[in-house]
């Protein structure tokens, strides 16, 4: 098969020093589905930016059907018939999917006029052709996430693109919605299209792909034939080391009941009831789980446990004092709390290491308090701050500075840090792995069972069955704001709660679906 | 640090420069001008003491802006605020009757009194109301404005002044001058102290930054939002407040029409080129002042009009914080492009 | 009845300046743009137009140059926030206060004046007559008769939202405002389109200011935009953008401006009814915030301003 496109040498570096793609040389074939995995910052999304003409690139060149090309922008690329799908789905959740689809190739009419008839039959055209079942009509903000996947995807179909760079697909989808994605690629490459995937979940690229490159810290590191490797190997070209695989829970009896949610509902300003009667408990000692695809539920139960919304009727209680109601600096008395977001939640990227490192502990520790409570003790947040840096193994160059300074990893030590060093009995980690490089996960499980073992009742939220398979004690599952399922680990399958997680309901025990 | 000193000053420059091109065209000698403009601000115990005392107003209404801003607060109610405080400052001067000792004390207090007075009701609305500071502000600046033009034409007029003001204070509440500076700049380097100190040294100027930065963030760490959004205003709104009272004390020592004239808005001004840095507001705070001062005597002997102050500082405003973005983005391009080449330059490196 | 026909043709009146900057407004709300400089723009505006019915003794010339002076700002504003990326907010008020300070320094460097400008020689916009119609009892009254620049806005209102609405431009707008990177990774460049809107803006609030200077009064005064393009900016954000709300709206406040009026003539010191559009600002941003809108700008408003609007 003939190389269609061939990436030479190309250097990318963000500013002011970040060095995303370095010297990196691939080719890609016709009709092949070509997979580039590598961890979180590995610099597989920016190789196929600089591609799609995203971003520019520093050096190296770029051969697409044998002719040197510059792509300076996407619609370039898409003329030349290359694009690109992003993890983060961009379409307008305010138009509809024919007028996602026809943006900027609009069919119009004299004075402008948007032909909305002949858009509307263009694209139910479209979506016939490769059997996509989508309504046309429908508000691209009320449709499933995999549906507006499937939007994207002929977005770029609509402008006869024959190469697809696909860019983490499944991390948005549930286990039971990928085959369906998959079986729709296969059938675009026996067509002749030619996919790009992004990845870096190793079974399912080894499922779906032809051919894998394997990226790390900016390099490749090799192209393989999907025929002569296995998820190990690539694992270890992925990380530079042998990775296991296995989970890291340890035996032990978890003691009493720490953190108590009874009957807790949340009626939204639109009247939609976001949560139904959750009953949920976690013990000292214990790490619980809570699976569910993003959206049913999980938001109204985090903030509502963090104080930032008010649940229409029900309690929450720690150690047996309640505070539904409680403002949230009595609530971070009993809780610690890491959140989704680091930048939007979890810190202020703009202050220095040490103002964030003392957030909340500058009004629950006393010894932060001079002059009746007015003035910021700045001896004791120093004090501090070194003795989070030691405990947690923070590598940073100065206490001053700049948080967003900070790594993803090193910034996430900090916020653990500062939420373990509060002396709460509950500790609610929303996504805590998100967004890190496997040392860093490594990292965060560890501290987990830290955790565990100290005796502190633990609620996970985690859009990552692994994860969770890795390292709860019971898993949990939110579907459509109740809770379909409370299960001992060893009790549960990835196949079952993925199902309860898509259907609400279980499989039945021989693997068939549940009635 | 080195980067916003560097910025501002290049900022400066460039600003001076365009408008010596601007004078140039208009047919003026762009150093005889500038000279005039320094000499008349700057050079000299006589201009210096003048540039300090006019500075009062613009860089407490700009501390008031700056504070606020830095805070997440978007009060915009500087203009009204000085304007209630100058006010009620007036009245105090103009019917109580007490030594010079209480009475200036007094007289300032009413001044912040009325400016966070004022600002409270901004601030009412929005607790209550949940109504958006940024537009209450603006419109409460308007109000403001015709509340105190009634004010001295109707109930505190003084009826045998040629145009709409009060009688004059008592005596009492004039500032003196004191080693040839008004006492009204000791009282702003008070208080441009005292916030400083708050600002920075208390757990509320804590909480207060890191609300500006990140108020999600502070909120889930446990600050009170509401509470600190009050009293910022408050306190914004009674240095803006303050402001005023000042200049009717050091200066016409009465309210006369046209006192906030533009002092507020320029307060405003200077805190967005001082990027909220309390004491960059201080320093471009007196720097704009010497351009407003020196401008007026540069008016007399040369034919330069006085208005070009005002285009000036336009143009300052405009370059240094168009050049702040644009020189941070420039440094940090500069910067990967060194990289990308040293990438280049070895790509048989050791595997990491 | 002829106070009912004042108060109407003075409501109109009020109206028509506050619904051109706020039409143009529109356009940049739409567009993502966090748009404050519609009060430079309109006080440039009515300054040009002066200057040119003055010098050139012709109206329309006047309109002219109110047009091109707002575009000139308009082009400031691209150059600092589209090309240089500065802060939105930032150089809205910068410009703003660019406006006041520039007009105040040629009123006094062209015409020698302080404060107000007012001349014979200023050639006002007439008002059109419509034959027929005029003869309508009441009506007629008002609906002929009024200012050119009245009409005028009629067309403006129709012409935007089909533009918003109907077209394809109004639709990558939108877009742009929605989702500019969505826009972008469709071929089109969000930047462009936000470019068009403050073009779009410049030119209304260009027509903004002339009505001003040239047809609600005919003279040009320091300042004498006095506020209306804050009042046509929360115009816009009460409504979301949307051009007939935006004239409802308008017309409420050319009411109230109108109301101040009437309320002179009943011994109420001219200061307080000078204060009845803030005030009405003042309220309908009260029913605006209770019934807790989430608006699609309040993204771009929150941006800027971190704090929480719960």
């Amino acid at each position: 098969m003939d190389d269609l496109i061939l990436m030479k040498d190309i250097v990318k570096v963000y500013p002011p020093s970040v060095v995303a793609v370095d010297d990196v040389s691939v080719s890609f074939r016709v009709g092949e589905i070509h997979a580039v995995v590598g961890e979180n910052g590995a610099g597989k999304s920016t190789l196929m930016k600089v591609l799609y003409g995203l971003v520019p690139r520093d050096a190296g060149e770029i051969v697409y059907r044998g002719k040197p090309v510059v792509f300076h922008n996407p619609g370039e690329a898409i003329a030349a018939g290359i694009g690109m799908v992003h993890q983060e789905i961009l379409l307008i959740p305010e138009y509809t999917v024919w007028q996602n689809i026809v943006l900027g190739v609009e069919p119009a009419a004299s004075f402008d006029r948007l032909d909305r008839e002949k858009a509307r039959h263009l694209v139910k055209e479209k979506i016939d052709e490769f059997q996509f079942n989508l309504n046309p009509d429908a508000l691209v903000g009320d449709i499933s996430v995999a549906a507006r996947q499937k939007v994207e995807i002929l977005k770029l179909l609509y402008r006869n693109v024959s190469v697809l760079i696909l860019d983490e697909p499944t991390a948005v989808l549930t286990p039971q919605e990928i085959p369906q994605l998959f079986s729709e690629l296969h059938r675009l490459r026996d067509d002749g299209h030619t996919i790009l995937f992004i990845s870096h979940r190793l079974e399912e690229v080894l499922e779906l792909s032809d051919r894998i490159t394997v990226m790390r810290r900016g390099r490749k590191v090799d192209t393989v034939e999907v025929g002569t490797t296995n998820k190990e190997e690539l694992a270890r070209l992925m990380v530079g080391r042998n990775v296991i695989f296995t989970s890291r829970r340890k035996e032990h009896t978890p003691g009493k009941a720490v953190f108590r949610v009874h009957d807790l509902t949340y009626v939204d300003a639109e009247g939609r009831q976001r949560l139904h009667s959750i009953h949920l408990e976690v013990r000292s000692g214990e790490i619980v789980g809570v699976a569910g695809v993003e959206g049913n539920g999980q938001y109204e139960l985090v903030n509502s446990i963090t104080g930032l919304i008010e649940p229409s009727s029900g309690t929450i209680s720690v150690n047996g004092s309640d505070i539904t109601r409680a403002p949230i600096l009595e609530r971070r008395k009993l809780i610690s709390i890491v959140p989704q977001d680091r930048g939007k939640m979890g810190a202020s990227v703009n202050a220095s290491i040490m103002e964030n490192a003392i957030m909340t502990h500058h009004r629950l520790d006393s010894r932060f308090s001079l002059w009746k409570g007015l003035l910021l003790n700045y001896n004791q947040a120093r004090t501090f701050t070194d003795e989070l840096e030691k405990r947690f193994a923070v590598v940073m160059a100065a206490r001053d500075n700049l948080f967003k300074s900070l790594s993803g990893g090193n910034q996430q030590k900090v916020i653990l840090g500062r939420e373990l060093m509060l002396p709460s009995p509950f500790v609610l980690l929303d996504q805590p792995t998100r967004g890190l490089d496997v040392g860093s996960i490594e990292y965060v499980h560890e501290q987990m069972l830290q955790m565990q073992a100290e005796g502190r009742a633990v609620l996970l939220i985690s859009a990552d069955l692994e994860e969770l398979f890795l390292i709860a004690d019971r898993i949990v599952v939110l579907y459509r704001g109740e809770i379909v399922a409370d299960l001992p680990i060893e009790n549960a399958s990835v196949e079952e709660v993925g199902y309860l997680m898509l259907e609400g309901r279980g499989l039945q025990r021989d693997g068939q679906k549940a009635s | 640090m080195a980067k916003k000193l560097l910025s501002g000053i290049t900022g400066i420059c460039i600003a001076l420069l365009i408008g010596a091109g601007m004078m140039l065209a208009q047919g003026y000698d762009p150093i005889a001008t500038y000279q005039a403009l320094f000499q008349f601000s700057l050079f000299g115990l006589s201009p210096l003491a003048t540039t300090f005392k006019n500075s009062v107003p613009l860089v407490l209404t700009g501390l008031s802006a700056s504070v606020a801003f830095a805070s997440g607060v978007v009060n915009l109610g500087q203009p009204g605020q000085l304007v209630m405080g100058g006010l009620l400052a007036t009245l105090g001067g103009l019917y109580l009757e007490l030594p010079a000792l209480l009475l200036v004390p007094i007289m300032i207090l009413l001044a912040m009194l009325g400016g966070a007075l004022w600002a409270g009701v901004a601030a009412f609305l929005r607790r209550a109301f949940n109504m958006s500071e940024f537009i209450s502000t603006l419109m409460l600046n308007m109000i403001a404005d015709f509340f105190t033009a009634w004010a001295i034409v109707g109930p505190f007029a003084d009826r045998t002044a040629n145009s709409p003001a009060t009688l004059p204070i008592d005596k009492a509440g004039w500032l003196p001058e004191v080693g040839g500076f008004n006492l009204s700049v000791l009282f702003m380097l008070l208080a441009v102290a005292g916030i400083w100190f708050v600002f920075n040294r208390w757990k509320a100027g804590y909480e207060w930054r890191i609300s500006g930065q990140n108020s999600l963030f502070a909120r889930l760490g446990g600050c009170d939002i509401n509470k600190n959004f009050v009293t910022v205003m408050l306190v914004t709104g009674a240095l803006a407040g303050l402001a005023g009272g000042l200049v009717v004390m050091a200066g016409p020592h009465r309210f006369l029409k046209g006192l906030g004239a533009n002092y507020a808005w320029d307060g405003i001004m200077i805190a967005i080129v001082a990027g909220n840095g309390l004491i960059a507001t201080l320093l471009y705070g007196l720097f704009f002042s010497a351009i407003q001062t020196g401008a007026l005597g540069m008016e007399l002997i040369t034919d330069v009009p006085s208005e070009i102050s005002l285009v000036l500082q336009a143009v300052l405003v405009l370059v240094i914080v168009a050049g702040r973005e644009y020189l941070s983005t420039t440094l940090d391009r500069l910067a990967a492009r060194r990289k990308a080449l040293a990438a280049r330059h070895n790509p048989e490196g050791e595997f990491p | 009845m002829r106070i009912l026909i004042g108060l109407i043709t003075g409501m109109i009146s009020g109206a028509t300046p506050i619904l051109l900057a706020a039409l143009g407004g529109a356009f940049t709300f739409y567009a993502g743009v966090f748009n404050i400089a519609m009060e430079g723009m309109m006080l440039t505006g009515a300054f040009f137009a002066v200057l040119g019915s003055y010098f050139f003794q012709s109206w329309l010339v006047g309109i002219l140059l109110a047009i091109l002076g707002s575009l000139c700002m308009a082009l400031i504003f691209i150059f600092f926030a589209v090309r240089l990326h500065t802060d939105e907010f930032i150089t809205g008020i910068a410009l703003n206060l660019f406006a006041v300070g520039a007009t105040t320094y040629m009123l006094r460097q062209i015409f020698n004046v302080k404060g107000v400008f007012s001349a014979p020689g200023i050639i006002a916009i007439p008002n059109l007559d419509i034959p027929l119609i005029n003869q309508i009892p009441f009506l007629g009254q008002i609906i002929s008769g009024q200012n050119l620049m009245v009409y005028v806005t009629m067309i403006a209102t129709l012409l935007s939202a089909y533009l918003i609405f109907k077209t394809r431009f109004g639709l990558r707008v939108r877009a742009a405002g929605y989702n500019a990177a969505s826009l972008d990774s469709s071929g089109v460049s969000s930047a462009r389109m936000r470019v068009w809107s403050l073009l779009i803006c410049g030119v209304l609030c260009g027509l903004a200011g002339a009505f001003l200077s040239l047809g609600y009064v005919r003279l040009f005064s320091e300042n004498m935009s006095a506020g209306r393009g804050w009042i046509s900016l929360a115009a816009i954000i009460l409504v979301n953008g949307n051009p007939w709300g935006v004239a409802i709206i308008s017309l409420v406040f050319g009411f109230s401006d109108g109301l101040g009026l009437l309320l002179q003539g009943y011994n109420v010191p001219s200061q307080f009814t000078a204060m009845v559009p803030y005030l009405a600002t003042l309220i309908a941003l009260y029913f605006y915030s209770m019934k807790l809108k989430r608006t699609p700008i309040g993204r771009a408003y929150l941006r800027k301003h971190k704090h929480e609007h719960s």
